[in-house]
């Protein structure tokens, strides 16, 4: 050890390269901030390899990208991400969008490719982990949603993507009062199709039966957020544009 | 003859021999021998040891002409001390600094011919030879000049010098105060008590010594010239990587450094003709482009130079015989040419290296290297078939709170499982 020429005979392989990589690791197990005075330090006291020799290494390794600057993600880094980025970017202006659909939308490449599930889904847990979205669970669907958009406001904004869901709700807000077995005629399609909307609205109190249980009325409390957030959607038009993502 | 010996005599042979010694070291130990800048302050601190050993000899044989003589020794001992601090900082001779000196040096001799230039004293009871009048006003001006450059090569070292320097180079600006603020300061005092000309040498010995000391420990501290070089890769003729090497971070990114070299090797023809050698300046520093038989050499840098140029050149040379059997076959195999390290070392061991920027900065292994949970590491390698999403997941990991892979695991599990009902749903409907 104590005859270094290091410059010239240094290889990933050497023993004390190796030493130097098993400490690195130890205090990045522990959870420790790696830096280069601390595994100087660690290294110096373990090994006893002389200062010179040491530090060299640690170039070497750094050199070599072994050892790259970098530590644990801040809040504000998450975002550095492209892909990361551009799908917060995608939820905030998509509000109420569920997997499914994220992940039909969201393109990884400028060849159009779509990436992984897995790519998607751990881009989408990086951004709960800090705070940046929240998912809720609405039905069968998992929906996502910028960490500040209230749970409710979420759900109507989903409910809204679906053009059966908008039809019957624009109906109600024009007409004020419908009757529940009129509703699939209004909107020309199934019975069962409707009523199994007209029953996921009453649930989602989105909408409320009066007194004879056949009259439907929008629930009075969120009425003015449902006109608002109508209003913001292009008329009866799907709601979500495919966004060309370059994913760095 | 009896031999006029007093402290000062020994102190000026000690301090003399100190710079002797820092001379043959500043010349033995660099690998490359012909930096301009080195030779210059090489020529300094050989002047300024033959200045204080004919100093030496003056007192020792009580003579007016070697006191004299000793005195113009000054004058290459000055010149060449502003000439190759101002050649570190702009590759040229030429300074306000360089003509004052060349005024005072002419005027400096005409004075040393002059009688009563030198005077024989009784000073603290050892017999002295103070320069007098005129002669001893420009000799202080000239000396004053030289601690102030001296001063200023210190700081610039020690400003420039890289964090895995940085402790030789306080040691080498120690030696550099000693040897001229404090040495200086004690000249001053001497002007009213000559018995402080023995502190000063005293001072001037300490700094040289330590100064001597540092350079040996760390003869890279006296090359450490005010630009940055960044980065060297060679590239096959096919534009292939064969080799690499960082000594700092660089702004220019990958894509136009490598586009450069390609675009450099498609006009190579051209190239050769103008000397194979070609600077582009680019928004964040220059390329240096040199194009052989079977390989381009780029080097980025902060700013052009001779010496870069002359190194680039050689290392290119160089490159091409260590590996010319190799490069015929066409071998890529980036492990085959990782002794070209030899060649950094030979041609580029003056620079240093600025790769660790500072020592709190937080590393992180890279994810070739890391391990992870056998179970989670399993988990993982089913999920991400592709290599490339799995090391960058695996990187990603260790950049992450320490519940966020077990977190994706179930989120993934549950989103997987949504999208099969969803599917199964619509194909239901």
């Amino acid at each position: 050890m104590s005859n270094l020429n290091l410059t010239l005979s240094l290889t990933l392989n050497h023993p004390s390269v190796q030493s130097v990589i098993e400490i690195a690791k130890e205090v990045i197990d522990n959870n420790n901030v790696l830096d280069t005075e601390l595994l100087y330090n660690l290294t110096k006291r373990r090994l006893k390899l002389p200062r010179k020799g040491l530090l060299s290494i640690i170039q070497f390794l750094i050199n070599k990208k072994v050892l790259v600057e970098g530590s644990k993600y801040t809040r504000d880094e998450v975002l550095e991400n492209k892909y990361r980025f551009n799908l917060y970017r995608f939820l905030t202006f998509n509000l109420g969008v569920h997997f499914s659909t994220i992940k039909k939308q969201i393109v990884t490449d400028s060849s159009g490719n779509l990436g992984s599930s897995g790519q998607l889904i751990w881009h989408l847990e990086m951004l709960i982990k800090f705070n940046y979205i929240k998912k809720i669970k609405i039905k069968n669907y998992t929906v996502f949603l910028p960490y500040e958009i209230d749970d409710e406001i979420g759900l109507i904004h989903f409910v809204l993507r679906d053009e059966i869901y908008l039809k019957i709700i624009q109906l109600l807000i024009s007409n004020e009062t419908l009757k529940k077995s009129e509703v699939h005629k209004l909107v020309n399609e199934k019975r069962e199709i409707i009523y199994y909307r007209l029953n996921n609205l009453i649930e989602f109190t989105i909408i409320e039966l009066s007194g004879d249980n056949n009259t439907l009325i929008i629930n009075s409390q969120k009425k003015d957020d449902i006109i608002s957030i109508i209003k913001m959607y292009p008329q009866n038009k799907s709601q979500i544009n495919k966004l060309t993502y370059n994913n760095e | 003859m009896v031999l006029n010996w007093t402290p000062e005599v020994i102190v000026d042979f000690i301090v003399a021999i100190s710079g002797f010694v820092l001379t043959i070291i500043t010349y033995i130990k660099p690998k490359t021998k012909k930096i301009t800048t080195l030779i210059y302050i090489r020529l300094a601190i050989l002047g300024f040891s033959i200045f204080l050993f004919i100093d030496g000899l003056s007192l020792l044989y009580v003579s007016k002409v070697l006191s004299i003589i000793s005195g113009f020794t000054l004058i290459p001992l000055t010149l060449s001390l502003v000439i190759g601090i101002t050649y570190i900082l702009k590759e040229n001779f030429y300074s306000l600094g360089f003509v004052i000196v060349i005024g005072l040096s002419i005027l400096f001799i005409y004075i040393g011919f002059q009688p009563n230039a030198v005077d024989i004293q009784i000073q603290g009871g050892y017999i002295r030879l103070p320069w007098t009048g005129l002669f001893n006003d420009i000799g202080i001006i000239l000396i004053a000049i030289s601690e102030a450059y001296m001063l200023y090569w210190g700081i610039k070292t020690l400003k420039n010098a890289p964090f895995l320097i940085k402790k030789e180079a306080y040691l080498f600006f120690l030696g550099i105060f000693f040897a001229s603020v404090v040495a200086m300061v004690f000249y001053i005092l001497y002007l009213i008590d000559p018995y402080y000309i023995l502190m000063s040498n005293f001072a001037l010995l300490i700094g040289l010594l330590i100064v001597t000391l540092s350079a040996i420990i760390e003869p890279k501290l006296l090359y450490i010239l005010p630009f940055t070089v960044y980065r060297i890769v060679v590239k096959d003729r096919e534009g292939y990587p064969l080799f690499d090497h960082d000594w700092s971070k660089s702004e220019i990114s990958e894509n136009i450094f490598t586009g450069f070299i390609n675009a450099i090797q498609l006009m190579s023809e051209e190239i050769m003709n103008m000397g194979g050698l070609l600077d582009i300046n680019l928004k964040d520093g220059i390329l240096i482009l040199h194009e052989s038989e079977n390989i381009s050499v780029g080097l980025i840098t902060s700013k052009s130079s001779k010496l870069l140029r002359y190194s680039v050149a050689n290392f290119t040379l160089d490159f091409e015989n260590k590996f010319e059997k190799i490069l015929k076959e066409g071998n890529k195999d980036m492990r085959e040419y990782e002794s070209a390290h030899e060649l950094i070392e030979k041609y580029f061991s003056n620079f240093p290296s600025r790769i660790i920027s500072h020592k709190r900065k937080p590393l992180l292994l890279t994810e070739k290297i890391l391990k992870l949970p056998l179970t989670l590491d399993t988990a993982l390698k089913t999920i991400f078939k592709d290599e490339k999403e799995y090391d960058f997941i695996k990187s990603e990991i260790y950049r992450t709170p320490e519940s966020t892979a077990a977190g994706f695991i179930s989120l993934y599990n549950e989103l997987k499982k949504e999208f099969d009902d969803i599917d199964n749903e619509y194909e239901k409907n």
